[in-house]
């Protein structure tokens, strides 16, 4: 007779098996033959109550924020950008590290973020209730389906209409080389549809501090910092294509005022000589080599020399 | 459009699969690189059923149609399959009580009223009235039940008629009512190639005399494969070829209707044994723990009660009528649509799962000798080209063989398995030494006619079916098996699926090529 099994080496079994609690893969050879996966969202809207607001609200203030500044030295430049403006607004930034939701999102002012919700990737941070859980609460996050398309941005739109900013990569995914990556023009559309302004962000020095691949910054408090730009409204008759292109071009303005100074800038802004953000040609070990170097400390002068 | 079968290569990411191991099942891990072959998603069922039997009834395949062969004063019979098909019997209404009704709807319309219904069990059991109620359905059951719908009885002088000798000599005996009726109607549920075709009437309502021709240790040994009923490539299917000739030249009209059912085999609450692993949702991962544990822990005959009554929810995919060999052709591309799996390459050890039904034990007992027709015997040639093990391999089967037996379905079994294997497990040895003995034993003729038992000759043919394969294999271990039913059918018994791979590295080596082949539903490898 075959052995017997306690329900436990059962439970272990089927656990392992399934990756509980992990994000489920599929045998190689079955990708590409394995059916679509039920089109069930993780329900979102409770976290967007009053209730999962103030939770939300302790959680960023009182745990995340004394984690990322503990671990990182964030600084904050343009929030002045935001006195002008008003609700909703979207706010798109370049992406490279786990980090830059949760800078964004630190560095808002409360009466902005109590009402800003996270566009975040469904097939990656909507996998497994605890991951999709911890998205909704912390972040206000809702799933966005990366594929594009009417379904992927009615959510999106159910929030505008309510009066929510969005927190919206273009680039769709963390960068794996610290480089900007090629915009899809999914926000450019729907910033061009719902007719919102888009305030440009750049996060410079979160891929050095926690690239892909690592849950955890790197030691030594490397320096981040997040500069708001000044917001871009659509313009009649703007096409989508060319509003893509007014959003990198105003993060890459910002990347430039981050290395040289706002004048500096300005007049290669003026002159359309404001360096590209999309790296180095060259092999990869070369654009992560430049990506990854550490960014130099400026902000605070030590009191003595 | 269905998703076609495949063949998946397990790696690291691939979680334990799931096996059948008679009234249980398990999940196993199996060695990275070995291959597991699932057959395809189910067919889109047809919606509308009736509409699809009548427009069949109305423009069949090679005949008029079958209102225009109805006429008052006409003897009608109608064949129906009997309680072997399908696996698991349906939920109701069963696809043959749909036929039935159109069919006997016709006939009364066309003034028809000499009609004889006749369960085509062939040496099989007589099926009880509520079986037969079950499949024909309440309205055909109450107007001719049972005066009127019976069972063939294969061993009632009074009712056979001889009907010619094929040009090879085999004796084309059947049953008289429906050979000497103006009309044969044959109602089929096609869960097999190896089914329907000219095997219904020549098979279903025959006597032992005939059946012998084809269900013979030369013929199965010869027929390569069951699966493939193609001129040239399977022997019983060639035999019964030229029985459906001598019928037909005998001016017996038979008016073939064929049915094909899609590969949804069981209801929802055990729908994750319908799916592939790596789609198991939570719901269905619980599921399957929850069907375990309580399986496990349920009392014999409470787990066999549930077992039972499982009704798949099998679709009607296609209905085909006309003559016999225009209707089977169709019946055979819808068939290979739902289960051809494209294998490449043969393995030097063929896993299998052996599940709780076979086709001789609805409502009954799976006996050791059951076991042996539906691993060695039917699974083993679930293909086409050549087989999914390569010669002198060795098939490993889950099943926990247990020597238990129905007293009153299987009592020539019993006898068999203690007398005849007993002294020797070849196929050859056993059909020219015992089975006239037992296939014209009295007692079992009785009970045969009279109570429900199979014929006494059954148990030879269960065996004979796996003659092929223990011809063609350099051993069968069976994981879990009963030790000392298994040594009696000359298998040998593992522990656990480990202990099996390592008792066949004896015969294929310590690396050897793995395939399983994960059936339930249904498939068939087309090895190339």
């Amino acid at each position: 007779m075959a052995a017997k099994r306690s329900l436990t080496d059962e439970l272990r079994d089927v656990a392992e098996g399934w990756r509980w609690g992990r994000r489920p893969i599929m045998p190689r050879s079955a990708e590409g033959v394995t059916a679509p996966a039920e089109r069930w969202s993780f329900p979102t809207d409770w976290a967007r109550t009053s209730a999962g607001r103030v939770a939300r609200d302790a959680i960023l203030v009182g745990a995340m924020k004394p984690i990322v500044w503990n671990e990182t030295a964030p600084q904050v430049f343009g929030l002045d950008h935001l006195d002008h403006l008003r609700a909703p607004v979207m706010f798109i930034s370049n992406h490279s590290s786990h980090l830059d939701a949760t800078l964004i999102l630190t560095t808002l002012p409360l009466k902005w973020r109590d009402k800003t919700a996270t566009a975040a990737a469904k097939d990656y941070f909507f996998d497994v209730w605890w991951r999709s859980a911890f998205t909704a609460l912390v972040y206000g996050g809702f799933p966005i389906e990366r594929g594009g398309g009417e379904r992927a941005t009615a959510k999106a739109k159910e929030l505008i209409r309510d009066g929510w900013n969005l927190v919206v990569f273009p680039e769709g995914t963390r960068s794996t080389d610290g480089w900007v990556q090629r915009f899809r023009h999914g926000t450019a559309r729907l910033a061009l549809e719902m007719q919102m302004p888009v305030v440009p962000i750049a996060i410079v020095g979160a891929y050095a501090a926690m690239p892909k691949g690592r849950s955890w910054p790197k030691r030594g408090r490397p320096p981040i910092r997040v500069r708001y730009g000044e917001a871009l409204i659509p313009r009649e008759g703007e096409s989508h294509q060319d509003l893509s292109l007014r959003m990198q071009r105003a993060i890459a303005e910002l990347f430039d005022e981050d290395r040289t100074s706002w004048w500096e800038a300005r007049r290669r802004a003026a002159n359309g000589e404001t360096p590209k953000i999309t790296g180095p040609a060259g092999p990869t070990w070369l654009r992560v080599w430049e990506g990854s170097r550490p960014i130099r400390r400026h902000g605070h002068r030590p009191t003595w020399r | 459009m269905a998703r076609p079968g495949f063949v998946l290569e397990v790696d690291e990411r691939t979680p334990p699969l799931l096996i059948h191991q008679g009234e249980g099942f398990r999940l196993e891990k199996f060695p990275l690189g070995s291959r597991v072959i699932y057959p395809p998603d189910a067919l889109s069922k047809i919606r509308d059923v009736r509409g699809a039997i009548r427009r069949a009834l109305a423009d069949p395949h090679g005949s008029e149609p079958l209102a225009e062969l109805l006429k008052p004063g006409m003897k009608l019979t109608i064949a129906i399959d009997d309680i072997s098909l399908p696996l698991p019997p349906m939920q109701a209404p069963d696809v043959r009580q749909l036929v039935l009704e159109e069919v006997i709807e016709l006939a009364a319309r066309n003034g028809v009223e000499d009609i004889k219904l006749y369960m085509a069990n062939s040496l099989h059991r007589r099926m009880t009235g509520p079986e037969i109620k079950h499949a024909v359905g309440e309205r055909v059951y109450r107007s001719f039940y049972p005066k009127d719908l019976k069972n063939h009885d294969a061993e009632d002088p009074d009712n056979l008629l001889f009907v010619g000798t094929t040009d090879k000599g085999e004796e084309v005996e059947l049953n008289k009512r429906a050979a000497e009726s103006d009309l044969l109607v044959y109602v089929n549920i096609n869960l097999v190639a190896l089914d329907g075709g000219h095997k219904s009437v020549g098979t279903g309502l025959a006597s032992y005399r005939s059946v012998r021709h084809h269900h013979n240790v030369h013929t199965l040994l010869h027929s390569n494969s069951y699966m493939d009923p193609r001129a040239g490539h399977s022997a019983i299917h060639d035999s019964l070829r030229r029985m459906g000739k001598v019928i037909a030249d005998a001016g017996i009209r038979v008016f073939t209707i064929e049915t094909t059912l899609n590969n949804d085999t069981f209801p929802e609450q055990f729908g994750f044994m319908n799916k592939r692993e790596w789609e198991w949702s939570t719901k269905e991962q619980a599921t399957y723990l929850a069907a375990r544990k309580l399986n496990d822990m349920g009392p014999s005959p409470a787990k066999h009660q549930v077992w039972m009554r499982i009704r798949s929810p099998h679709g009607v995919t296609g209905v085909n009528a006309g003559s016999t060999d225009a209707v089977h052709e169709r019946t055979l591309a819808k068939l290979h649509e739902q289960q051809l799996v494209e294998v490449d390459g043969q393995s030097d050890v063929l896993v299998i799962g052996v599940p709780y039904l076979g086709p001789y034990n609805v409502n009954s007992i799976m006996n050791p000798i059951l076991v042996h027709c539906m691993g060695p015997g039917y699974i083993f040639n679930m293909y086409r080209n050549k087989p999914v093990v390569r010669p002198g391999g060795v098939m490993i089967m889950f099943h926990p063989v247990p020597w238990e037996f129905h007293q009153v379905h299987h009592p020539s079994y019993v006898d068999f398995f203690e007398e005849v294997l007993a002294e020797t497990t070849d196929p050859s040895t056993i059909e020219s030494k015992f089975e006239e003995q037992y296939a014209t034993d009295p007692w079992y003729i009785h009970l045969y006619r009279k109570s429900y038992a199979y014929h006494g000759v059954h148990p030879f043919y269960m065996w004979y079916w796996g003659a092929h394969a223990l011809d063609y294999l350099g051993d069968v271990i069976v994981v879990g098996g009963n030790r000392k039913a298994c040594e009696r059918m000359g298998y040998r018994a593992a522990t656990t699926f480990r202990d099996a791979l390592e008792m066949a590295s004896d015969t294929v080596g310590r690396s050897p090529s793995i395939a399983y082949f994960h059936m339930p539903p249904f498939m068939v490898a087309d090895v190339r």
